[in-house]
C-alpha cells in the first residue's frame, strides 16, 4: 500500500533566519544603539531609511532640474532674456541642449551662453 | 543613496597617466608572508613557500619578498605599495594556488584603497573662458565711473502702473474736453 498523503503533512525546514536578518543589520551597521544589534529595533529603522531613499531619489531629480532652471533664469535676466524665450529660440535654432548642459555653460563658458542667449532672443 | 553603511573611503575619478603611457612601474613595493609551521590554517601558505615563492620573487625584481614564520598565528600577508599604502591580506585557509591568484591581483593594483566613486566625471580645467563672476558681463568703464553716474545706472523700464494709466486716461479726456469746448466756443 502506498501511502500519499502523509509525506505531504511534512514540511521543508525554513531556512536559517540569520541569512535574512544579516542583511538588514549590513544596512544598520552605522546605526546608534539596539537599532544597530537588536532585529526588531534595527527593521523599523531600515525600512524607514529605505523608504526614505526612495522618496529622496526621486526628490533629487526635481531639486536639480529646478536649481538648473533658477540658475538660467538669472543668467538669462543677466543678458535682458528670460528663460522661456531662451527655450524657444533654442528649440527653433533645433539645438537640444538639455538644462544641465546650459546651466553648466552658463557657468564655465559665460560667454558662450552671452551670445547663445542673445542670438536666440533675436531669433 | 546613503553610502555610510559601506564603510568606505569616497575619492573622484583619478585617471593614472604618470605611470605606463612611458613606463611602466609595478606599484607593489614588497610582501611580508607571515605564517605558522604548523597550523593547518597555513598549509597553502607553506605550500606556497615551498613550490613558488622563488619563482615570484625572480620574476618580481621589483618586489621585496619577506618571510615570517611566528608560531600560533593566523596567516597573513602584508601588501606595501609605493604610495604608502598598507593592505593586510588574510591567508587563513587559502590554497596554495587561491594565494598565488591573490598576489597577482596585489602585483598589477595600484595602492589606490577601494573607494566609493564620488562623481563618474572629472576635469582639471573645468572653465575654458574663464568662471562666471558678477563682473563678466559688466563693462570694464565701469572702473573709471565717477558717481552719481546718470548714463550707466539708470533705473530698469518698467510697465506702467494702474495709477499712471488712470492719470495719463484722465489727461487726455480733459485734453479732449477742452478741444471740444475750444471748438464748440468758437463754433
Amino acid at each position: 500500500m502506498v501511502f500519499l498523503t502523509s509525506p505531504a503533512w511534512i514540511r521543508a525546514a525554513k531556512p536559517d533566519k540569520f541569512w535574512r536578518r544579516r542583511r538588514t543589520f549590513r544596512l544598520s551597521a552605522h546605526y546608534f544603539g539596539r537599532a544597530r544589534n537588536c532585529y526588531k529595533t534595527a527593521i523599523i529603522r531600515v525600512e524607514k531609511a529605505l523608504s526614505y531613499a526612495l522618496v529622496g531619489r526621486q526628490q533629487k531629480k526635481k531639486d536639480m532640474v529646478q536649481l538648473w532652471e533658477q540658475r538660467l533664469e538669472a543668467g538669462c535676466a543677466e543678458h535682458g532674456t528670460s528663460l522661456p524665450v531662451l527655450r524657444q529660440g533654442l528649440m527653433r535654432c533645433n539645438v537640444l541642449l538639455n538644462r544641465k548642459t546650459l546651466a553648466d555653460l552658463a557657468i564655465w563658458e559665460p560667454r558662450t551662453f552671452k551670445v547663445r542667449g542673445s542670438q536666440l532672443a533675436m531669433e | 543613496m546613503s553610502f555610510k553603511h559601506l564603510f568606505m573611503k569616497s575619492t573622484f575619478v583619478k585617471a593614472p597617466i604618470q605611470n605606463g603611457i612611458g613606463r611602466y612601474v609595478g606599484q607593489l613595493q614588497r610582501i611580508t608572508v607571515k605564517f605558522c609551521k604548523e597550523h593547518s590554517d597555513s598549509k597553502g601558505v607553506r605550500d606556497f613557500i615551498e613550490n613558488q615563492v622563488v619563482d615570484f620573487a625572480k620574476q618580481n625584481p621589483g618586489i621585496v619578498v619577506y618571510l615570517k614564520p611566528r608560531r600560533h598565528r593566523a596567516p597573513h600577508v602584508k601588501l606595501e605599495y609605493l604610495n604608502g599604502e598598507t593592505e593586510i591580506l588574510s591567508a587563513k585557509c587559502l590554497s596554495e594556488r587561491e594565494l598565488r591568484q591573490w598576489l597577482e591581483v596585489a602585483r598589477g593594483s595600484s595602492g589606490e584603497p577601494v573607494a566609493r566613486l564620488r562623481k563618474m566625471q572629472h576635469t582639471d580645467r573645468p572653465s575654458i573662458q574663464g568662471v562666471w563672476t558678477p563682473w563678466t558681463s559688466v563693462p570694464p568703464q565701469t572702473n573709471l565711473e565717477t558717481f552719481p553716474s546718470e548714463e550707466g545706472y539708470r533705473a530698469p523700464q518698467r510697465e506702467q502702473t494702474a495709477t499712471e494709466k488712470l492719470r495719463e486716461l484722465f489727461a487726455r479726456q480733459q485734453e479732449q474736453k477742452q478741444l471740444t469746448e475750444e471748438t464748440t466756443g468758437t463754433s
